[in-house]
């Protein structure tokens, strides 16, 4: 410092600080720009891409016009358009001069009005005025000096100047009366206008709906239309508010063509041989459009569905919601139907078009692979909580019962001791009414004991009933298999539970130990060939599957038993393919305890029980006397039942006898520590295992698990891993292969990558810990693969606590309502596995090699899509019961006995009968109950008719339709008629009759039998003369003839024509023939 | 070194004040005790000549003849002041563009963060629950601070060092002022952001927070280091040490000040002097309150039904 010469002046007053306050005030004005551009461009981001929206959107509409205007030149090439438009033209030419002439006197007219008008109104001002006054005045003079104003004021008169220039002088009531006149002129030319437009419109809007039909996309105009709005576009906030449910979405402010009119898709939004970019993906339209037509987005809103933050609007992230601070953000694509689970929980089948099938694929697996036998999922298994409720109920209603009677007894000796007769019978009347009551009690109490025996017989067990497997399994097979039951089937529902060998040990043990010891018939061997046949056509390969890996055919849904030899036993599987249900003992849910005969003796009663007899010897309550599975019987006779079982002891990939010797599992010692650990385990979720039937679930709730804050979720010691990311904690290959994404490479600290993580290794969360073996995580590996871990996880995803209200809830109250239940039902028995449900669905059996080609095709099971408008539901009830439909030769088909495939009986509940025949009628938008149609009694003559109609050469009916007649059943590929009365529904029968392929596609059942003449439908092929005359629809006769048809006509008719159908081939009528094969189609 | 944890802890956007606390009051501190230097030297020097310290303007800055011994406020003093508003406004501009407001989830009542943090400028105060049950730390502390900053004026009675910077003419004052501030105030702060993890406990910089960390530590009342377990006898133990600590700090504190400030003690009333006393062992308790928790494990030291220190 003192090297520096000291300045002249103080440089504290002296100083300039001009170029300090310059630089400061510029860099201050350019951070002044900074922030109004920041508050314009910085903070809304979604005014970017509006402007690119409408550049690129413009862009695609140009492309788009000029190809819908080559496909609308094209269509208007079309003669049915030269028509249209000639009569247009035609039309509006006629029209034309006499539109002219009235357009030109309503100008007129218009002008003139306008000038009387504007005189008018003035003085009626001023009327009214005074008129109001001399309303409200109270003083009588000034009234009539008033009213005598008012008259004088009318009196004057006024020139009103027309428009040609003449002049008119008009006092008030002549105005007023001119005024009127010249108004009603104008309003009957305008009718007059409007009637003679009215031709020319209509067709014109013929003109344009034809164009608009014709054409794939929009027209032209619409395309301008869509043009111009999207030019005049200026960019703002696009929102979406529905307070009734707090929705504010904005997402269509930067989507902006999710529900544009026409079909966006990435690359139609990316410049010309550009890639598509973040806009492009950015601006195309929803890929469902149908799922949009449902759920209105002016109601939904999209964030209820898709989550995220809908009120965002400052960048991707935050709207997306996948930053740490928003709990619910976007569902990631792959799990992008969590969003349907939200509001659908209640529904079991949720499919719409491409959407849904994960989903239910993840509902269904929840189902399927036992996880509802450790975590209570709300809807799922509901039986053993609603016996509880049953139960209780029952036992308050018999204390209120006990109740009542003793205060009526109480009354009625207080009606003895009355003092006047009155008191007497006031009492005696009270006790009366209590017992009334009392009878009612009863009679409610009855509705609930079968109740209790509908879900006895509804409540099923994912794993096979343990207290069997003295009788069932090769001992020394069982701690082979519960060391990793993936190693002897890839495919089971078994999960691997990782015990250690003490843990096996104890626990096969205690399974073996408890289990029962009763004696089973012996069964002789059976013809193995024969039973392979079986097993491979009657159908058991709907559920069950043999082979493994690539050659793995059949059903899913049950086990595969490649290796079923090798662990059970001869005479055990005999009774269980004969029929599974068969109990060895019935189960006292009131005692807790199995029946043995020695209960029944000491009754005097015989030791039978089915579900005829279900009552306890002991106590008469309901018994449980069916196995908990929901495998049917597929009423085979005892000696198939024999062939069966002998083929499936053979599959095997070595002999039982080469299992280590497993004698421990005798050690009484052992069976205290096994009980434990088959608590600790919670294995009697799945299984029914002696002295554990009342365990509860040992898992957690996952009915609103989606919902729970991740902080919630224990990530243990990989919190931090998960949190960055970057290396995948799962180490073990298999493992690592189920996880849907493949290992973590990004954070995955989110429910998703939880549940993921959990389901590809349950225990992972144990790694690094120290742990003892009772605290370790008890969730088995379930072995899933990528796409059942998908689509868990989406189910869980979806599973939340939802903040809409409860409207917003897919919970119906109609006919819906039927339809959610139906399909609980038909889940849970698998009927999918045979039939077709859904359109587009594929059975089980559908690709199996058996059934390919138009010969194994007619073999498949019907398709169920429209069997509640075919069929009467009273017979439905029937049918279902007994799918025989007969009560002595039950080893066979009740309709179709020409398929190989059995339906099979399932001993279903009242109850889920009673929801299977609502589920087709509602599926089906039949009305309930049902009241038949009245079939008119035909005349002699209209039989004549019918018959000569159903005994058509053109149309033999008999030649494919079963008779009855052993020798042409043999070749018949469709239902006897004789099956139709009480089955069918005569209107279904007569669409059927009519356009077959619009109900089954596929079917061989010809169409167009018969077309549309004057208004009714009459036959195609060559009429037969009595019909001169007949003018009501030919099909309508037919169906009525069908529903009278005896078995004796049916004969006549059949042998009338079996000489005539060597010609049918040949008839060159407009029918097609007949003769191929059905499909196994409906008729 | 987990040097994730750390950068995410200095990047998060409300640590941005203390973050920019840290070398601001480096900065701070060495311009202040640079222009302290050459004022203590200018005094010494113009203490020795009383002709200079006639004339002599108010900057430590070599003397030239003419330049004004004082200048007016307006607008010498403001056109400086202004500039430096221009400057604030931008960098509070600038900062305002680029860090947007950091909220957080809608909140959950049924779950709260680990940790939760208060602002950063109540994380002092949120530091001090730790060493005392609530009422003190949340009621009495904050009212005594609040208070002992108003009394200053009343009790400096120190005419010197007013309007420039200077140690020698006020070593008491700034000694306070900074122990106060940086110890306790800005070091406690500093503690309760970089240091306190999930669960409150102590993390070094630099450690990771790992919310599974399970530390044994147990706290120990001092009465229970004695042994004595009625509740009469804790109050008397506590208050008995309490005072002892307020009666043998206030003797060393009194022969210190009487040694170091003879002036200024003379110039104080007895009002003056014992408040000043009051306050100043209420400061020092807090820091040796914090080191009994910190290394020894002691809880508190007196325990009452109403209030425990």
């Amino acid at each position: 410092m003192p090297e520096k010469p000291l300045p002249e002046n103080d440089p504290v007053v002296s100083k300039s600080l001009a170029p300090h306050y310059v630089i400061s005030m510029v860099i201050l004005m350019a951070t002044l720009f900074w922030a109004l551009w920041d508050e314009d461009f910085g903070q809304r981001p979604w005014k970017t891409f509006q402007h690119e929206w409408k550049d690129r959107y413009s862009t695609f509409l140009k492309t788009a016009r000029s190809q819908s205007r080559d496909s609308q030149k094209e269509i208007e090439g079309n003669a049915d358009y030269q028509k249209l438009k000639q009569d247009y033209e035609s039309a509006s030419q006629n029209a034309a001069p006499r539109i002219k002439e009235i357009n030109e006197k309503l100008r007129d007219l218009s002008a003139k009005i306008l000038a009387v008008q504007n005189v008018f109104t003035d003085r009626r001002a001023y009327v009214n005025a005074l008129t109001y006054s001399i309303e409200t005045e109270t003083s009588a003079s000034s009234k009539q000096g008033k009213q005598k104003d008012l008259e004088q004021y009318k009196k004057e008169k006024t020139t009103v100047e027309f428009p040609d220039g003449k002049k008119q002088d008009f006092d008030y009531e002549h105005l007023e009366e001119t005024y009127n006149d010249l108004k009603n002129e104008r309003t009957q030319l305008s009718a007059e206008l409007g009637e003679l437009i009215k031709p020319v419109n209509e067709r014109k809007e013929k003109l344009d709906a034809f164009v608009s039909e014709h054409m794939v996309s929009l027209t032209p105009t619409q395309m301008a239309g869509l043009q111009d709005k999207t030019e005049a576009w200026t960019p703002k906030i696009l929102q979406i508010n529905v307070p009734e449910a707090n929705i504010v979405d904005r997402c269509e402010s930067c989507h902006m063509g999710i529900r544009e009119p026409v079909m966006l898709t990435a690359a139609s939004m990316s410049f010309k041989g550009k890639k598509p970019d973040e806009y492009a993906r950015a601006f195309t339209s929803h890929p469902e459009p149908d799922l949009l037509k449902i759920h209105d987005p002016d109601k939904f809103g999209c964030s209820p569905c898709h989550q995220g933050n809908g009120r965002a609007t400052t960048s991707v992230e935050k709207a997306h919601g996948t930053y740490e601070h928003w709990l619910w953000p976007l569902f990631a694509r792959g799990n992008m139907e969590a969003g349907c689970q939200t509001c659908h929980a209640a529904d079991m089948v949720l499919v719409s078009n491409d959407v849904g099938w994960t989903l239910s694929d993840g509902k269904d697996l929840f189902r399927q692979r036992g996880c509802v036998g450790c975590h209570r999922y709300e809807g799922y298994d509901k039986e053993p909580e609603d016996l509880l409720s049953v139960a209780q109920q029952v036992k308050q209603l018999e204390q209120e019962k006990k109740d009542n009677f003793k205060q009526a007894d109480d009354l009625m000796k207080q009606a003895d001791k009355a003092e006047s007769n009155e008191e007497a019978n006031r009492l005696n009347e009270r006790a009366i009414a209590l017992k009334v009551t009392n009878s009612k009690l009863e009679l409610r109490i009855g509705q609930l004991d079968r109740s209790t025996k509908s879900l006895l017989q509804d409540m099923k067990k994912v794993g096979p009933n343990l207290k069997d497997i003295r009788l069932k399994l090769n001992k020394n097979w069982i701690p082979v298999w519960l060391k990793k039951p993936s190693d002897f089937r890839a495919t089971t529902k078994m999960p691997n539970f990782r015990l250690n060998d003490e843990q096996i040990k104890a626990i096969s043990a205690y399974v073996w130990q408890s289990a029962l010891a009763d004696p089973l018939p012996k069964h002789k061997p059976g013809n193995a060939a024969h039973g392979k046949e079986l097993f491979e056509t009657r159908g058991c390969l709907a559920c069950h599957s043999i082979g493994e890996g690539e050659e793995l055919q059949g059903g899913t849904f049950a086990a595969n038993l490649t290796r079923v030899g090798e662990k059970d036993n001869y005479d055990y599987l005999v009774r269980w393919v004969h029929n599974a249900r068969e109990r060895t003992r019935p189960y006292c849910p009131y005692e807790k305890r199995d029946i043995g005969p020695e209960d029944y003796k000491k009754k005097g009663l015989p030791y039978v029980f089915d579900l005829g007899h279900s009552r306890c010897p002991n106590d008469g309550h309901e018994l449980q006397v069916q196995n908990m599975t929901v495998m049917p019987s597929l009423r085979l006779s005892p000696q198939d039942a024999e062939d069966v079982a002998s083929y499936l002891v053979t599959l095997k990939k070595q002999e039982p006898s080469a299992y280590a010797d497993a004698s421990f599992m005798d050690d009484p010692n052992l069976k205290a520590e096994g009980k434990k650990w088959v608590r600790h385990f919670g294995c009697a979720g799945c299984h029914e295992i002696s002295g554990l039937e009342d365990e509860g679930r040992i898992g957690t709730e996952l009915t609103i698990e989606g919902s729970k804050p991740i902080e919630r979720l224990d990530f243990a010691l990989l919190t931090e891993i998960a949190q960055r990311g970057g290396s995948e904690p799962i180490t073990d290959p298999d493992d690592q292969a189920r996880l849907p994404e493949g290992p973590a490479k990004h954070p995955w600290y989110d429910q998703k990558g939880f549940f993921e993580h959990k389901l590809a290794e349950p225990n992972i969360w144990d790694k690094g810990k120290d742990k003892p073996e009772t605290e370790k995580l008890r969730m088995p590996n379930l072995h899933l693969t990528k796409e059942q871990l998908r689509a868990l996880t989406t189910f869980l995803l979806g599973s939340q606590e939802n903040p809409l209200p409860a409207s917003y809830q897919y919970r119906p109250l109609d006919y819906r309502r039927d339809i959610q239940e139906g399909w609980w039902v038909v889940k849970k028995y698998n009927c999918m596995g045979c039939h077709q449900l859904i359109p587009g669905q594929r059975t089980s059996l559908m690709s199996m090699t058996r059934y390919q080609g138009p010969d194994g095709q007619e073999q498949l099971p019907p398709k169920l899509l429209t069997e509640g408008a075919r069929v009467d539901p009273d017979w439905l009830l029937r049918f279902l019961r007994n799918p025989s439909l007969n009560d002595k030769d039950t080893n066979r088909n009740g309709v179709r006995t020409y398929l190989q495939v059995h339906m099979p009986t399932f001993s279903f509940s009242e109850n889920e009968l009673g929801k299977l025949v609502r589920f087709f009628q509602a599926l089906a938008r039949q009305p309930f109950p049902y009241i038949p149609e009245e079939v008119p009694v035909l005349t002699a003559k209209e039989t004549e008719m019918a018959r000569s109609l159903f005994s058509s050469t053109a149309a033999p009916c008999l030649k494919c339709h079963a008779t009855g007649d052993p020798a042409h059943d043999r070749t018949a590929t469709a239902p006897n008629f004789l099956q139709a009365r009480g089955r069918l529904k005569p209107d279904w029968m007569e669409r059927w009759i009519i356009d077959p392929q619009a109900i089954s596609p596929g079917t061989s059942m010809p169409s167009g039998l018969f077309k549309r003449e004057n208004d009714h439908w009459v036959f195609s092929g060559p009429t037969p003369p009595s019909f001169q005359g007949y003018d009501k629809d030919q099909t309508k006769l037919l169906v009525d003839y069908i529903l009278q048809l005896t078995a004796e006509e049916q004969r006549r008719v059949g042998a009338a024509t079996g000489h005539a159908r060597a010609a049918a081939g040949s008839s060159s009528s407009g029918a097609k023939p007949a003769g191929n094969a059905g499909h196994g189609m409906p008729e | 070194m987990d040097w994730k944890q750390l950068w995410e802890i200095l990047s998060a956007a409300d640590n941005v004040p203390i973050v920019a606390m840290i070398p601001l009051l480096a900065f701070y501190m060495y311009l202040a005790w640079k222009q302290a230097h050459a004022n203590d030297l200018l005094i010494a020097e113009l203490d020795g000549n009383a002709a200079l310290a006639k004339t002599h303007h108010r900057k430590a800055w070599p003397f030239k003849p003419g330049w004004a011994k004082e200048v007016h406020v307006w607008p010498f003093l403001l056109r400086v002041e202004f500039l430096a508003a221009i400057i604030v406004t931008i960098i509070l501009m600038v900062w305002s563009i680029t860090l947007n407001a950091p909220l957080e989830e809608p909140a959950n009542p049924n779950l709260t963060m680990n940790p939760a943090k208060a602002p950063w400028y109540f994380l002092g105060l949120q530091e001090m629950l730790v060493y005392f049950d609530p009422w003190i730390a949340g009621v009495v502390m904050p009212t005594l601070i609040i208070v002992g900053l108003m009394v200053i004026p009343y009790i400096d009675t120190n005419p010197l060092g007013v309007g420039y910077y200077t140690w020698k003419q006020r070593k008491f004052a700034i000694g306070t002022f900074l122990f106060g501030f940086i110890i306790l105030w800005v070091s406690m702060i500093f503690i309760g952001t970089f240091i306190r993890g999930p669960g409150w406990q102590w993390f070094w910089p630099g450690q990771t927070w790992d919310h599974n960390r399970l530390i044994y530590e147990v706290n120990r009342d001092l009465p229970d280091l004695f042994g004595i377990t009625s509740n009469w006898g804790k109050g008397i133990f506590g208050a008995l040490v309490v005072g002892g600590f307020f009666a043998i700090g206030g003797m060393l504190v009194h022969a210190f000040f009487r040694r170091n400030n003879p002036k200024d003690y003379k110039r104080m009333s007895l009002l003056q002097y014992s408040i000043m006393m009051t306050f100043l062992l209420t400061m020092f308790g807090l820091p040796i309150k914090m080191l009994l928790r910190l290394l020894f494990h002691i809880k508190y030291v007196w325990i009452t039904p109403w209030f425990n220190v």
